[in-house]
């Protein structure tokens, strides 16, 4: 009768908190398109968020890709060289475009 | 080692988009439905559709709304940071209190549940952008279908009670709120936001507990902001300051997202932006058909039950209206029991259809001030693709 008092204090402790150890999220692999320009995609859009976050947009406009750059640079302060800011904005419009200027 | 070995395991779970429209008009449709479930399930949640592991944004199927409670491990997430805390300690976790109050408040997880009057409240949590795969040409945002909603019973403690605590100085007029979720960058905005004290009534509250569990990790733990009847952009997660202000901080989640324009039809046109813009605060009237899903396959004359729910920002339920004959004629549907006003109304209907072919069945929420959802191809575009509210329509086969 002790013994399951005791153990069902344990459980009490134990359920308090519904998750005691660290959680790990999962890493999902997002099917990317490779061409030209990927390499600076992933060196510096990964670091803040996955390709999922990129390719379930939707197909956007040049100038839609290329205001989201702006915004990752100017609003989120990511260290994106001009050079990579171009190529970025290019390889999004050429494989995740939908074929209109704006 | 582990990690790789999981990595291999995994699937990929890229949900498919529909090829979009690229019409130079804005023009809305049904926001795309039955996307894939992943194979992956994350902490504490069943295989969810899946739009991003980080920051991971997870959608509830179809199926979970002919429920008018929605269960935690079917709860929909969506944060906006990369750097979520994965682990803590419920022993030493506290609320900060400060800026314009009299005294400072430290609130550890036990105090905030032994020293405040406890009180629960049933509301819907909806993102800003639920739908938004309606809206054509695509809006910018993730390609939401129907499913970046829930409800569940919230218990926590009233945010008015917490600032009385505390004592408000004359000059206080703004509440902001950060969570513990941060950037990769240390110099990107924190997901800060602000209301103001007018907006503060007692349905705020500070929750630890959602339909009588923990909250989820991913839905916040172990605190979170409810504000019923707004959207989810200001229910702050894992809620660790509160700081009071004179003046209000010009905040990008504030002054840049969430936005419409300020207009009375809260439109605009793609060649054509309109300024200014407002916050989109208050949620409009919906619904959403848990049950039949598209393509339910059933028999001439059998019984089948639409069944589904729907809300609006706290005015409550009036009607759901059922149409099985494409929108041509309505009949009302069956409410199950009113579960407060901020609460998802479960719906019901009964049929048999007798016709062989592809039946589409429609649902339409009518609030207690008479507004009515529009027809999907009624509402009207903006720029961020929030709000949409269209009739909900599945088509089914009878055979």
């Amino acid at each position: 009768m002790k013994k399951a008092l005791f153990s069902v204090m344990i459980f009490a402790a134990a359920a308090w908190a519904q998750v005691s150890e660290p959680i790990e999220v999962p890493y999902i692999p997002y099917e990317i398109k490779t061409g030209k320009g990927f390499d600076a995609v992933q060196g510096n859009c990964l670091t803040c968020h996955s390709f999922g976050y990129i390719i379930n947009q939707g197909p956007q406009s040049h100038e839609f890709w290329n205001e989201k750059v702006v915004k990752m640079i100017k609003a989120f302060k990511a260290p994106i060289t001009d050079t990579d800011a171009a190529t970025i904005t290019e390889y999004l419009f050429t494989y995740y475009g939908n074929g209109q200027e704006k | 080692m582990e990690r790789r070995d999981f990595f291999k395991k995994s699937l990929t779970a890229a949900a498919a988009l529909a090829a979009a429209d690229t019409l130079n008009g804005a023009t809305t449709r049904q926001p795309i439905d039955n996307r894939k479930i992943s194979s992956i399930a994350f902490p504490e949640k069943r295989p969810l559709i899946t739009y991003s592991d980080r920051p991971p944004l997870l959608e509830s199927p179809r199926e979970t709304f002919s429920k008018a409670i929605t269960p935690n491990d079917e709860f929909f997430v969506r944060w906006h940071m990369p750097e979520i805390p994965t682990m803590i300690d419920p022993e030493t976790y506290t609320i900060h209190i400060n800026g314009l109050v009299k005294q400072e408040l430290h609130i550890s997880l036990n105090a905030l549940k032994t020293d405040y009057e406890q009180v629960e409240i049933t509301a819907v949590l909806q993102c800003g952008g639920n739908s938004r795969s309606a809206f054509q040409p695509t809006a910018g945002g993730i390609q939401w279908g129907n499913g970046a909603m829930g409800c569940a019973k919230w218990k926590g403690v009233r945010l008015r009670d917490i600032l009385n605590r505390a004592g408000l100085n004359k000059e206080a007029a703004w509440i902001g709120f950060n969570g513990m979720d941060n950037a990769a960058y240390y110099e990107t905005p924190n997901f800060v936001r602000e209301l103001h004290l007018d907006e503060l009534d007692d349905h705020v509250i500070l929750a630890y507990e959602m339909n009588g569990e923990d909250l989820p990790y991913l839905n916040g733990y172990p605190v979170r902001l409810i504000i019923p009847g707004y959207y989810s952009d200001s229910w702050v997660k894992m809620i660790s300051n509160i700081t009071v202000t004179s003046e209000y901080q010009k905040l990008f989640f504030m002054d840049v997202a969430y936005r419409v324009p300020d207009n009375d039809c809260e439109c605009e046109t793609p060649d054509n932006k309109f300024k200014p813009t407002k916050p989109i605060t208050n949620m409009n009237v919906k619904s959403v058909i848990g049950y039949p899903t598209s393509n339910t396959v059933v028999y001439s004359n059998s019984h089948v039950v639409v069944r589904g729910v729907a809300f609006d920002d706290g005015h409550g339920i009036r009607d759901v209206l059922v149409s099985t004959d494409g929108g041509k004629s309505w009949a009302p549907s069956l409410l199950d029991k009113d579960a407060g006003r901020y609460a998802f109304r479960a719906f019901r209907f009964s049929f048999k259809p007798n016709k062989i072919g592809r039946v589409t069945i429609m649902a339409k929420a009518i609030n207690r001030l008479g507004n009515e959802q529009p027809f999907a191809q009624d509402i009207k575009w903006n720029h961020g693709g929030y709000k949409y509210n269209g009739i909900d329509s599945v088509t089914i086969e009878v055979i």
